[in-house]
């Protein structure tokens, strides 16, 4: 029996060492950092208490980003599903070259989002940008919108590109889902007369349900996160109006060094972000 | 539903899906046409839609200035940690799916370290790097993306390995295989749907990671999306070797997707109820 | 291959010179550094440049032409720009010493200074006599992008300078010259003020639109920051006040200014808003606008000189060569925006070796060759250049463009500098954003001071003041 002891220890271990590595010490240096006082000119090691804390529940510009960014995910997420899951239902009856489709639609996922985010910044260039020149077609006339300049276009522009990149992933994890879904069910549902809509909602939607949540959490995440398609079209702007959390973070990690503050900053996210997930996954546990 | 009904049905669902694929390529295809668009074409104005040739010279100018190199340390790091995150990850995602090791708490925890924004812990693992001598190493990129991967890795092989039938690895048991080999000769075959689709998904995230790129590395070994934001000038933004460097990025995800999509959807319904 | 070796060409001149007359001759600060370093050779330096361009510069040329002499192998690490800062922070506060050779932008000097990232260079400069030739280089520049409360940080390397430049065929066509003197009733010719500007540019735009527009200009927050901060001051606006350190950006001057660019915008080409560099240039180039206000580097472009080189066959055809003319930008005190000085990393494992690189480079004799590289990114900064019989005549105006780079030596006005100028600027940076997206003027303008008042708060009334006081009070802070 000790064998097996030892074994199963001996197995977990390295992985476990790997993530240790990278997630203990940085953690615990943010943890002690934030009770420092390091900015770019001084590097005061001395116990400065909850001076930096106070400092992030009291800054208006963190704030902001928090609200923003949550106010994208709320909106993103509902449509990266939706369209995900009318995608999925296309694709779910017989397509002739289905496979083909599958892989191409793919692609917009598996490129890197600085490569989509310059993408998008191009397309939606009011001179050098195809967007602009469909939309005049539709139009009938020349159009001048300045997509990544202008307070009321700059979210919808990121929002285009985000959904357009992940709305494949979320096609590819409903797809799956769907095709798993007991097909002998919804045609007794079908023959008993039930509606389309009461078929989804009370066979399929239960059956779609774990993997959707799955789905969600890790887009949820990534979105909540997002930084690398906001940084290449619009690097925050105009203004801070498209500053996400993770690119006023960057301001003050790396552009500021406001090293201290920056650690405060990022121990309040890691918290608060742990915590959601954790609880939601715990939700999801217990469901099953 | 009479044979023509069907045939129209089918019909007109390969016309939305062919609308949608195209829908979603426009873009890569429009970059894909400005890495071969001259400069004159590049900056024209009504716009040029379709390149009037073939201009291979942003791809020669990359391979020539040794640009081109970024996308093999991409490689390097992205295939190295991938493989050595599937390894570790699988064995530590059976101790877990079989042994219940650390319990709950040990897989919340685990699953917990990916949630951590990139950003908040960039700055730390700079200065440990520092001090570790990884900073601009292979070395330093794999070790990071191995350990930033392993609780993805971990979380969807346990579900994948608590999916196998344990009678099977209890009969191979019996027949006198040690544990270490039950793993590799019995679970491992079952679950290589799973496995792949992982590593698919793995792969995809150290290849296109950005940030920790752009900290942890100077000039030795720079991976393609930071090679690309180098691109943007304050007095000179280079579209034709961004448009090239984009499509050689994209090249090796082309192919995965292409050779791996018949497993990526097989594991992931695989694992799709159990996640 | 063939352009690294017509690049090396000029290297290998220099060398031969150098071998026949070095002995006849006194030393030049060239030579002197070159002699020093021997003592270093099989070490390497590392680089820090900016992306793009510029590194062809170290990487065909000087890179090279340094080992050759004495031995010692140059490694460039490119970072785009906006990374610079961060980087060499980032690498001083972990204390690696990876970075030998720094370019830094003059008006983060103090922020780099005061993080403890610069090495001083008086020791340097003097042990190598240095200060003879230093003295060549452009008044404005040597004044103010080197030194640091007194302690010198930097070798001035880079002649940048916000220039106008106009199409000399348009305002040479006697038509439109009859036209504009009955209009306005003065000669159609360069404008002297923002008013003039605004005027010709209408005018322009009115008698040729819409094939032709008056001007256009990169209004891309990241560039137009430093053209506001020049036609702020002409107009006669002051950015703080001195003795309270409050901002004053909001006042009759700051709206005045906004509203007059909004004005002007009216007469450019639709979406000129979200124009950055390659815009404008393609635009000038292409011959669609009249007059712009840049960088260096468009002088030479839009004449097409270099176009044939490998480095710039990204640039497009240019259809206004031989049509282009120099003048300074309305007010005659041009922006010495961004600009660069070579400076030494304290942390360098090779701190001598770096300095004497940097004295070289920015030597009178091997920045005379920089500065004519086609692709160069270099901009003339010496005297010197500006007089060389050779660079004059490389194209038909070059002749009249040194001029205006020598009078913008003379009169040009500095970035604005302070502790943390960075954040300062960043607030700038968004209220152009916001000004581009329509927003209120004097919203923006009271937004804008409130963010600037808060960050002197925040750094510290006191310490910002005397730091503002050093800045304003040299010559070149203010139009006199």
């Amino acid at each position: 029996m000790t064998r097996i002891f030892q074994f199963r220890y001996l197995i977990l271990a390295p992985a476990i060492f790997f993530i240790l590595l990278i997630g203990l010490y940085p953690f615990l240096k943010l943890l002690i950092t934030s009770f420092q006082n390091i900015t770019m000119f001084a590097d005061d090691y001395g116990f400065a208490g909850f001076v930096h804390y106070a400092r992030l529940m009291d800054d208006g510009r963190f704030w902001a980003s928090v609200l923003r960014t949550v106010v994208f995910t709320a909106i993103a997420l509902p449509i990266e599903l939706g369209l995900g899951l009318a995608m999925a239902y296309l694709f779910l009856e017989r397509v002739p070259l289905k496979q083909v489709f599958v892989a191409l639609i793919l692609l917009p996922t598996v490129i890197s989002p600085i490569v989509a985010g310059s993408t998008w910044r191009l397309m939606f260039d009011n001179r050098f940008g195809p967007i602009n020149q469909i939309i005049g077609w539709f139009a009938g006339h020349e159009v001048k919108l300045l997509w990544t300049v202008d307070t009321s276009l700059a979210w919808p522009a990121i929002l285009i590109a985000d959904v357009w990149q992940w709305t494949p992933f979320m096609f590819l994890f409903l797809l799956t889902a769907l095709s798993a879904v007991d097909q002998e069910q919804i045609e007794a549902a079908s023959l008993d007369g039930a509606s389309r809509w009461r078929t989804f909602r009370y066979i399929v939607l239960p059956a779609i349900t774990p993997v959707m949540a799955i789905a969600m959490l890790i887009r949820g995440l990534d979105l909540f996160r997002i930084f690398d398609i906001v940084w290449t079209m619009t690097q925050g702007g105009p203004g801070t109006l498209t500053e996400t959390i993770s690119v006023y973070a960057y301001q003050m990690a790396f552009r500021e060094f406001d090293v201290s503050y920056s650690a405060a900053f990022a121990l309040a996210i890691i918290v608060v972000l742990t915590g959601v997930v954790l609880s939601f996954l715990r939700m999801v546990e217990v469901e099953r | 539903m009479s044979v023509v009904g069907r045939k129209n049905r089918t019909g007109l669902r390969f016309a939305l899906a062919l609308a949608c694929t195209l829908l979603f390529l426009f873009p890569i295809y429009w970059i894909a046409a400005i890495s071969v668009k001259t400069p004159e074409e590049i900056f024209a104005y009504p716009l040029v839609w379709l390149p009037g040739s073939f201009n291979f010279n942003n791809y020669l100018v990359l391979f020539r200035d040794g640009d081109a190199w970024s996308v093999f340390h991409s490689l390097v790091t992205a295939g190295t940690s991938t493989v050595i995150a599937m390894v570790l990850g699988t064995f530590a995602a059976y101790s877990l799916a079989r042994y219940k090791t650390g319990g709950n708490h040990l897989s919340l925890w685990i699953i917990s370290q990916r949630m951590v924004p990139q950003i908040s812990i960039a700055f730390p693992v700079f200065l440990l790097f520092v001090s570790l001598k990884l900073i601009d190493t292979y070395a330093g990129l794999i070790i990071l993306y191995t350990a930033f991967n392993l609780p993805y890795v971990i979380w969807m092989m346990r579900g994948y390995i608590q999916d196998v039938p344990i009678e099977l690895e209890q009969s191979a048991m019996i027949d006198g295989l040690s544990p270490f080999q039950v793993i590799l000769k019995v679970v491992f075959p079952m679950v290589r749907a799973g496995l792949f689709a992982t590593a698919v998904f793995t792969f995809i995230f150290a290849w296109n990671d950005f940030l920790f790129a752009l900290i942890l590395t100077r000039s030795e070994v720079v991976t393609y999306p930071v090679q690309v934001t180098g691109y943007f000038g304050s007095q000179s933004t280079f579209w034709g070797k961004i448009g090239a460097m984009s499509m050689l990025g994209m090249l090796p995800m082309f192919f995965v997707v292409a050779t791996m999509q018949k497993y990526i959807v097989r594991g992931m319904s695989m694992g799709a109820v159990k996640g | 291959m063939t352009s690294t070796l017509r690049n090396l060409l000029p290297a290998a001149v220099a060398i031969g010179v150098l071998a026949t007359t070095a002995p006849s001759l006194a030393q030049s600060a060239a030579d002197v550094a070159v002699e020093a370093a021997k003592k270093y050779a099989g070490t390497e330096l590392t680089l820090l440049y900016e992306a793009g361009l510029q590194p062809l510069d170290p990487i065909n040329l000087t890179g090279p032409m340094w080992e050759e002499l004495t031995g010692i192998k140059i490694k460039v690490v490119e970072a785009p720009v906006d990374q610079l800062f961060t980087k060499m922070i980032q690498e001083t506060k972990a204390g690696t010493g990876a970075y030998d050779i720094l370019n830094v932008i003059p008006n983060q000097m103090p922020d780099l200074a005061l993080a403890g990232a610069l090495e001083p260079l008086d020791g340097y400069i003097e042990k190598y006599g240095y200060a003879d030739e230093i003295h060549g280089i452009g008044k404005v520049y040597r004044e103010n992008q080197m030194t640091v409360e007194g302690t010198t940080y930097g070798l001035a390397d880079d002649g940048d300078v916000l220039l106008l430049y106009y199409r000399k065929d348009i305002f040479e066509d006697p038509d439109l010259q009859a036209a504009f003197k009955e209009k306005f009733g003065y000669d159609l010719a360069p404008p002297k003020t923002w008013k003039e500007f605004n005027e010709i540019s209408g005018f322009i735009t009115e008698k040729l639109g819409p094939e032709v527009h008056g001007s256009g200009m990169h209004f891309q927050p990241g560039n137009f920051q430093y053209m506001f901060q020049e036609r702020f001051r002409v107009e006669g606006g002051k950015f703080f006040d001195p003795e309270t350190m409050r901002a004053t950006v909001n006042g009759p001057v700051g709206l005045k200014v906004l509203n007059d660019i909004k004005a002007d915008i009216e007469t450019m080409p639709k979406g000129v808003e979200q124009w950055g560099f390659i815009e404008m240039l393609n635009a000038f180039m292409d011959g669609q606008i009249a007059m712009t206000e840049s960088w260096p580097p468009v002088g030479r472009w839009t004449a097409g000189y270099g176009r044939d080189t490998e480095a710039l066959n990204w640039l497009p055809e240019t259809k206004v060569g031989g049509k282009v003319g120099y003048a300074l930008p309305p007010g005659g005190t041009p922006e010495l925006a961004i600009g660069f000085s070579l400076a030494v990393s304290s942390t360098s494992k090779n701190k001598e070796a770096a300095y004497l690189f940097a004295q070289w480079m920015n030597s009178e004799e091997i920045s005379l060759q920089r500065v004519q590289l086609p692709y160069a990114m270099r901009d003339p900064f010496r005297e010197s250049h500006y007089a060389d019989p050779e660079y004059r005549s490389r194209w038909d105006g070059a002749g009249e463009y040194l001029d205006a780079l020598k009078a913008g030596s003379e009169t040009g006005l500095l970035d604005l500098s302070l502790i943390q100028t960075d954040r300062y600027e960043e607030a700038l940076r968004q209220a152009i954003g916001r000004l581009m997206a329509n927003e209120d003027p004097q919203t923006i303008l009271d937004d804008l001071a409130k963010q600037w008042d808060g960050l002197t708060d925040r750094i510290g009334v006191e310490k910002q003041k005397r730091v503002y006081a050093d800045w304003a009070s040299k010559p070149n802070a203010y139009p006199n």
